[in-house]
């Protein structure tokens, strides 16, 4: 059991180090805070978006482990895991290649009508249910890339009993959720939103380096555990 | 400073061109500096200075680009406010 949520916290990690609520977060405190909205309001703005993240991340995470418990059933077959190892590894590639543009910002791959639809609503964000259905709406922004993350924890949630399902899911929630709460706190204890985007631009190859890694090193260690192993453990080696 | 009336090309002219509008750059000045919890003072006198460090470049351009505007409104504002033109140059790039 500890293994399996020992690789369900790896693969929240890896959605934690995709950016767009992140983003999306600093846009919407840095409009909140030019337009001289009051401190307590604020907190409710950023808040509220907050747990639209994590209430849709438990939702899709749910959803998943349900998906594939009823086309599945525990325990997960071995062509689910190479499929999934497989997604792993390109998907590690593709954040390697396209996550961030080559510009100046933190400017994400999405396409530069959607960034600009995502940036005019987070502006004009004025209401706590505004922010909490914006929440809601960047992590299905993002589930190109943390798709992946998800299906496979899914598939890990599905082999474990009850109580360790509801225990993987939170652990999930929490730890993707984690960079979100960082910033959060820090717009709440009145750092400047200029130091904050200084620090995601100048560390961005870093993340974009790290999740792709991150990515890789789930999809092959995830290979040999789950496809290799279990292949060897069956058929014998030779 | 109210300025001469000077078109603004935006989006390279794809949306329709409008009039300099002085308290719309102050607006976003303004927000720019109170993003970076300026007191409210500090961000008013910034703006006011941006805009018309503005209007005098702007005095000899027929027409600019919006893009331009905000080029030459971020190179004013680093010498008063650095924190607040990064922000400024940087919001369209954050997402």
């Amino acid at each position: 059991m500890i293994e399996s949520l020992a690789i369900i916290a790896f693969a929240a990690l890896i959605h934690a180090s995709f950016q767009l609520s992140v983003s999306m977060l600093t846009l919407l405190s840095g409009h909140a805070i030019g337009s001289k909205t009051a401190h307590t309001k604020l907190l409710r703005l950023t808040n509220a978006f907050a747990l639209g993240v994590a209430i849709m991340t438990m939702l899709l995470l749910s959803f998943f482990a349900l998906l594939v418990q009823y086309a599945f059933q525990a325990p997960v077959p071995v062509i689910a895991w190479v499929a999934s190892c497989g997604l792993l590894l390109g998907l590690g590639l593709a954040v390697w290649i396209f996550y961030y543009r080559n510009e100046a910002g933190t400017s994400l791959w999405i396409p530069r009508n959607l960034a600009r639809y995502l940036s005019d609503r987070t502006k004009a964000t004025k209401q706590s249910g505004e922010a909490f259905s914006l929440g809601m709406t960047s992590v299905i922004a993002e589930l190109i890339f943390i798709f992946t993350p998800l299906a496979i924890s899914a598939l890990v949630l599905v082999e474990l009993d009850t109580d360790a399902q509801l225990l993987g899911i939170l652990i999930y929630v929490v730890i993707s959720l984690s960079p979100l709460v960082l910033v959060n706190g820090l717009i709440g204890s009145g750092h400047k939103l200029s130091h904050i985007q200084k620090w995601r631009e100048t560390n961005k190859r870093f993340l974009q380096f790290s999740a792709g890694a991150g990515l890789l090193i789930l999809g092959f260690y995830l290979y040999i555990d789950k496809v290799v192993a279990v292949t060897v453990t069956t058929y014998g080696a030779f | 400073m109210a300025g001469k009336a000077i078109d603004i090309i935006k989006r390279e002219g794809k949306r329709p061109s409008e009039q300099f509008q002085r308290d719309k750059l102050h607006a976003s000045i303004r927000a720019a500096c109170l993003s970076v919890r300026s007191p409210e003072g500090v961000a008013e006198s910034t703006a006011t200075q941006v805009c018309d460090a503005v209007i005098i470049w702007l005095d000899t351009k027929p027409e600019v680009t919006s893009a331009d505007v905000r080029r030459k409104a971020t190179e004013s504002l680093e010498s008063f406010h650095p924190e607040a033109a990064y922000l400024y140059k940087h919001h369209r790039f954050v997402i």
